[in-house]
């Protein structure tokens, strides 16, 4: 995303966007003027998260075979999706995060999000799965060579991400049907959700348990025979 | 196809957030009574063919959503009874009734968004703000029908050659976790000699260009600005039109700028809807002179 040519205003942006932008959001939303309308702000923030990592992917370069590997990470995502009571998307994300990196963790997770929210219903609620999904996947490329080792931690990893996950969603039902943050509606809504978060840890953990090896050792195969 | 498909994705994309934007960040009950049949209305007329389940579904999240409110939330001045030492009032009923009001309006909104928006204008979009993101999607969503076709042909091969059997679960199971293998070692391989080929035609030489049939014409422009005019004139009519819910319902008098704002936002909703009616009345028309 080259609009802005200025290679200067472009770094001054990268820095002001996440650490003052963002702050400042968060500070003008607590002060009394948008007393009920945190949703704005945490919308707001979602959306200038996304587009500076898009913007940071663009400028970079990177390999054909790189992204073409990230397109099959996604569209597998999009067709586990399918499958009922099996929620692949933030398993695939962590494996592809470890083997491939952070970056390409993200962005099958997040795009992942995107792309099926057109088969299972697009809303306003996309920017922030697609957040989630994403962090999830960035996270996991930070801590590949862990996570790489140990097989356990892993699976702690898997399942955690899968309650972290059903809790930001629910912070966001309660900041859409409220506007601004509510105790007990917020755990109503956990309790409330409590199904889809059970299944959302286990099915985590059931397909990084299956899968996680096999899975890895074909990208580790692929990226020394093709040297992605 | 309907007189909106036909419009420039930017400008319809413009459009849906600017409608399901201010029904979004507004609890007016005007505006989201507005929003919701605005909403309602349009997708009734763009299609027609979905099933009345789906709706009735969505009467029923209407429903819950509602009555959750006044269970947890116990503001108000009006109390309806006592529940368990916790009175339910009429003003925590109201505010919920216009919290799923909101909800809805925008999931309707969104669902036609969905039904509009097609891949190839997804990937217009895209093209414009980041070629590189759009190549990936692109790709992704080629990936999707690809694997299908590919699951099945695998598993006809593999039932063919005796290794395939759906006797029992654990079989079943077993079966479908190679196929599952077999199609993501295929799928990489796949993919590399695409991307080699990609590689080989010149991909990265230059900043990718991507080929679209949308143009921007006239009526593109004359809609977004409409949609615009109203936009700007509702969210500075609504600024005006204070309403609150808690401790009682209070609103400030209408004036000219509420008025305004109520109006401007009330045509912003019904654009599509009159666009799609339009355009059908005059091909009945041009077909009855036929």
């Amino acid at each position: 995303m080259n609009v802005i040519k200025n290679r200067n205003i472009r770094n001054a942006l990268k820095i002001i966007v996440p650490f003052v932008i963002i702050p400042l959001l968060a500070a003008l939303g607590s002060a009394a003027m948008f007393e009920k309308r945190h949703i704005i702000i945490s919308l707001a923030a979602a959306a200038f998260s996304l587009l500076l990592f898009s913007a940071g992917f663009e400028r970079k370069a990177t390999g054909g075979r790189r992204m073409v590997i990230v397109a099959i990470m996604i569209a597998l995502c999009i067709v586990g999706r399918f499958i009922p009571f099996f929620k692949p998307v933030t398993a695939i994300s962590i494996i592809t995060a470890i083997y491939l990196g952070g970056e390409a963790g993200f962005l099958t997770g997040s795009l992942a999000a995107f792309l099926s929210n057109f088969y299972f219903g697009q809303g306003p609620w996309t920017a922030f799965q697609m957040l989630a999904w994403g962090l999830t996947g960035l996270i996991a490329g930070y801590l590949a060579e862990p996570l790489k080792r140990h097989k356990l931690l892993l699976l702690i990893y898997g399942a955690f991400s899968g309650v972290i996950y059903s809790f930001v969603m629910d912070v966001w039902t309660v900041l859409w049907y409220n506007g601004g943050f509510d105790g007990t509606l917020f755990l109503s809504a956990v309790v409330s959700a409590l199904p889809f978060t059970v299944v959302y840890a286990v099915s985590n953990l059931a397909f990084l348990w299956l899968m996680a090896r096999p899975f890895g050792e074909k990208l580790e195969r692929i990226k020394i025979k093709y040297g992605v | 196809m309907g007189a909106i498909d036909r419009i420039n994705p930017v400008a319809a994309a413009v459009y849906f957030l600017a409608a399901a934007g201010i029904a979004m960040f507004s609890m007016n009950p005007v505006i989201l009574s507005l929003s919701l049949s605005g909403a309602v209305c349009f997708f009734f007329i763009k299609s027609r063919s979905t099933g009345i389940k789906s709706h009735l579904y969505s009467l029923l999240l209407f429903i819950v959503m509602a009555l959750i409110n006044p269970f947890v939330n116990h503001n108000g001045v009006t109390v309806l009874f006592i529940m368990n030492d916790n009175p339910i009032t009429l003003e925590a009923l109201i505010y919920g009734i216009a919290a799923s009001a909101m909800i809805i309006s925008v999931l309707y909104w969104f669902r036609s968004f969905t039904e509009i928006m097609t891949s190839d204008k997804l990937l217009y979009i895209f093209g414009r703000l980041s070629p590189k993101l759009a190549l990936i999607l692109s790709m992704a969503l080629r990936f999707v029908p690809m694997f299908g076709n590919q699951l099945y042909k695998t598993e006809q091969a593999q039932k063919a050659a005796g290794l395939y059997k759906e006797d029992n679960i654990a079989d079943t199971f077993k079966g479908k976790t190679d196929i599952f293998s077999i199609i993501i070692t295929w799928g990489l391989e796949n993919g590399i000699i695409t991307a080699d080929s990609m590689t080989a035609r010149g991909y990265g030489c230059a900043r990718r260009t991507s080929f679209s049939l949308f143009r921007w014409r006239k009526g593109d422009f004359i809609f977004l600005a409409i949609t615009a005019a109203l936009f700007a004139a509702s969210l500075w009519g609504t600024m005006a039109a204070d309403f609150a819910y808690y401790p009682a319902i209070a609103f400030s008098e209408a004036d000219y700028r509420t008025v305004t704002g109520f109006t401007s936002y009330g045509l912003l909703v019904f654009l599509p809807s009159i666009f799609e009616i339009k355009e059908a009345l005059r091909w009945k028309y041009l077909k009855s002179k036929i």
